[in-house]
């Protein structure tokens, strides 16, 4: 059986409703606790799904209820990849911000612009596609194949 | 976002009734602790005991309480569940503020 053939899959609809992106980490910690994560780990994915869905609802769609951001999921034997996809006009920021700044210097803690930079700390691979359709944020958590245990499945 | 608090000596302790704190949330909690340090409350206490999630955005509006509050006063953590405070230390928002294991010990803290 090819690792294709092994993923589990599935995709989630969402309206671009910042008050229902939670249900969206509801489910991800869901599927996250199938992986081989650890609770730590697996709740900094969930952190960084509603960080790109966020995104995409401020940026592709301005703020605006009413459209569809797409929250693909697919758990390989290795890995667990997301896709979050809108089809706004709008574009979503690409580049993580290294936010340098002074604990001791109040003016210079960052109040916004975390959310790509916790992505890239926590993701082992981020890739992003601009189409005519809209933006799609493809990330993936590496884990050890080993202790990973297929649900359904005597391990 | 529902905000319980309770006045300790001349500390505030601040506990929201949210189990996340997020995007969604984040205008409104940054909106009531304005008012209430706006009140003349400057030493907080923000017990996060019940919070068991926070993004950037939950981040980004305790950053500003304590932008509002500024030097004349304090803003504290306490109660951080292991998964939230591992968001702490991503940002290094645990090098910002002073964390304690719980209410008592971060009221003691501001109370000295």
């Amino acid at each position: 059986m090819t690792e294709r053939e092994n993923a589990k899959s599935i995709k989630l609809i969402l309206d671009s409703n910042l008050e229902d992106v939670f249900l969206v980490g509801l489910a991800i910690r869901g599927i996250c606790s199938y992986a081989p994560l650890g609770e730590v780990v697996a709740y900094q994915v969930e952190v960084c799904i509603v960080e790109a869905v966020n995104n995409a609802i401020k940026h592709a769609y301005g703020g605006e209820a009413g459209h569809e951001v797409e929250i693909g999921i697919a758990i390989q034997m290795d890995r667990i990849v997301f896709e979050v996809c809108d089809t706004g006009a709008g574009a979503i920021p690409l580049e993580a911000r290294k936010m340098p700044f002074d604990p001791e210097d109040l003016e210079s803690i960052p109040e916004g612009g975390m959310g790509l930079q916790i992505i890239h700390d926590v993701m082992d691979e981020v890739s992003y596609v601009k189409t005519d359709l809209g933006n799609a944020l493809r990330m993936s958590k590496h884990f050890d194949s080993g202790r990973y245990a297929r649900p359904g499945k005597p391990s | 976002m529902q905000l319980q608090s309770e006045k300790i000596g001349s500390v505030l302790v601040v506990k929201p009734f949210d189990r996340r704190m997020d995007a969604s949330v984040a205008v409104d909690f940054k909106e009531k602790m304005a008012s209430l340090i706006n009140e003349g409350h400057d030493l907080v206490v923000l017990d996060m005991e019940g919070v068991d999630f926070i993004d950037s955005s939950g981040l980004g509006a305790i950053v500003s309480s304590l932008k509002t509050i500024g030097r004349k006063g304090d803003l504290v953590i306490s109660g951080l569940q292991q998964t939230v405070m591992s968001m702490f230390k991503l940002t290094r928002m645990d090098r910002v503020f002073r964390i304690f294991q719980n209410r008592d010990e971060a009221v003691a803290a501001l109370s000295g």
